[in-house]
């Protein structure tokens, strides 16, 4: 983990794959990589078995691309569709046993901090609404209230996708899926009020139908918990199975779902804030001015 | 046979708005070529797709023609396209992008 370790081995260039050469030579590693370049840079995440058109899939390369140094960064992940994606990117990966990678991600975070002491390592779990609210949650606020310095991203498409559609606790109230054939029972878990009370010092809700504001949220969430502590991001990311979404339909939907009720929020510590625009010059937190002095 | 995207580069150059890229589920797929207008006297370069990588979701269709309104991307089947961008053809340069455009069938 470090610029080095994806170079090549003097002379072995010749028999890597075109792929890892383009990496290497063309990859965001050491740079300063913007959304807004997309297209003109080898990204590091590869090819997947994710469904075609997925919005989590979408969602995870943005966020891949937003990595504020993806050369320092390792991701933790467990079963369901997101692992199918995360792990095929050129930055290690952790696979946790379901529900456990925050647990996992604690330890690992920790880790890293004694054995590289002030050079700055970030572990981004990113895992699903079932695996996170429902199997995970133990561990997972366990991890905000110990205030263990991560990011922490919901893949929330409010169902068991990878199994084939169960209702997760982050499913809407009402909601039939193929295997809630009565429609759930008790509403949408508020992890958002959860993580805030818990102590993280950043949260955020976003929709991957606006990727310069996944790239912004991503970046700030994985710079606070370098230093401040936990920070939590809950994306919406629709599972076009499951939901019988047309894949042409999928950015659609997102944007019908953030203004009826996936309202792009933003919840910051003063801390935090301090933090952002004293070392990387966050101009939005810095102390507004007092009131201009009279001229005169 | 199967459906990937195919932009049409006079209408993309045009424009530049680079949308679709963004919004594309799989990554270095919607790719940018600086040149690729120009070379056809259109004012900006050009979005293209290495095919081999497109799972015909028809998102960035959808992008162009709602968001960017600019209706240059359609989707094709594969054996249909003509000549168009594949991974093993493509090079990256400072702040762009090159394919030399192959058969997607026939790989040459
Ligand atoms: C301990 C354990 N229990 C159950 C499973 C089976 N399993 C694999 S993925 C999954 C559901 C994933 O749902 P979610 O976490 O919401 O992620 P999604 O697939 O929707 O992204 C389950 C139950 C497992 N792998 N391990
Ligand atoms: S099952 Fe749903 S969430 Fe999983 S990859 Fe397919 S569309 Fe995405
Ligand atoms: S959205 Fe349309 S016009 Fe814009 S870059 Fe893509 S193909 Fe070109
Ligand atoms: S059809 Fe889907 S996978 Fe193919 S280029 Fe368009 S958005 Fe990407």
């Amino acid at each position: 983990m470090s610029l080095d370790y994806v170079k090549f081995a003097p002379g072995f260039e010749k028999f890597m794959p075109k792929e890892y050469r383009d990496m290497v030579e063309h990859g965001p590693f050491g740079k300063k990589i913007t959304v807004s370049q997309v297209g003109t840079f080898k990204e590091i995440l590869e090819e997947h078995p994710m469904c075609a058109g997925c919005a989590m899939t979408l969602f995870i390369r943005l966020a891949m691309i937003a990595f504020p140094n993806p050369e320092d960064t390792i991701t933790v992940g467990t079963a369901g569709c997101g692992r199918l994606a995360i792990s095929q990117a050129a930055v290690p990966f952790v696979y946790g046993n379901y529900g456990d990678q925050n647990g996992v991600a604690s330890g690992l975070s920790r880790g890293l901090r004694l054995r590289f002491g002030d050079q700055p390592k970030d572990v981004v779990v990113m895992a699903g609404d079932g695996g996170m609210a429902d199997i995970g949650f133990a561990q997972t606020l366990h991890s905000w209230f110990r205030k263990e310095k991560f990011t922490t991203i919901m893949l929330d498409n409010e169902v068991y996708g990878n199994t084939g559609g169960q209702e997760s606790g982050m499913t809407n109230r009402n909601q039939v899926l193929k295997m809630a054939p009565l429609g759930k029972k008790f509403e949408k878990m508020d992890m958002l009020g959860m993580a805030k009370v818990a102590g993280c010092a950043y949260v955020a809700t976003v929709v991957p139908n606006n990727p310069r504001r996944v790239e912004s949220v991503i970046k700030k969430a994985v710079l606070v918990a370098r230093e401040i502590g936990p920070t939590y991001i809950q994306a919406y990311t629709s599972c076009n199975i499951e939901y019988a979404i047309p894949t042409d339909k999928v950015m659609e939907d997102a944007k019908t779902v953030e203004t009826d009720r996936y309202k792009f929020s933003e919840y910051i510590t003063d801390e935090a804030k301090e933090y952002l625009s004293q070392l990387y010059g966050y101009r939005e937190y810095l102390p507004k001015p007092a009131a201009k002095m009279e001229s005169k | 046979m199967y459906l990937v995207a195919n932009i049409d580069a006079g209408i993309c150059a045009a424009t530049s708005c680079k949308l679709c890229t963004q919004y594309c589920p799989e990554a270095n797929t919607i790719l940018y070529d600086n040149e690729m207008g120009r070379e056809q006297g259109l004012k900006y370069g050009s979005a293209y797709v290495a095919v081999d990588r497109c799972k015909g979701c028809a998102q960035c269709v959808w992008v162009c023609d709602n968001m960017a309104k600019h209706n240059a991307i359609k989707m094709e089947m594969i054996d249909q396209i003509g000549d168009t961008a594949l991974t093993e053809n493509v090079t990256y340069g400072e702040k762009t992008s090159r394919a030399v455009l192959a058969n997607p069938v026939r790989g040459q």
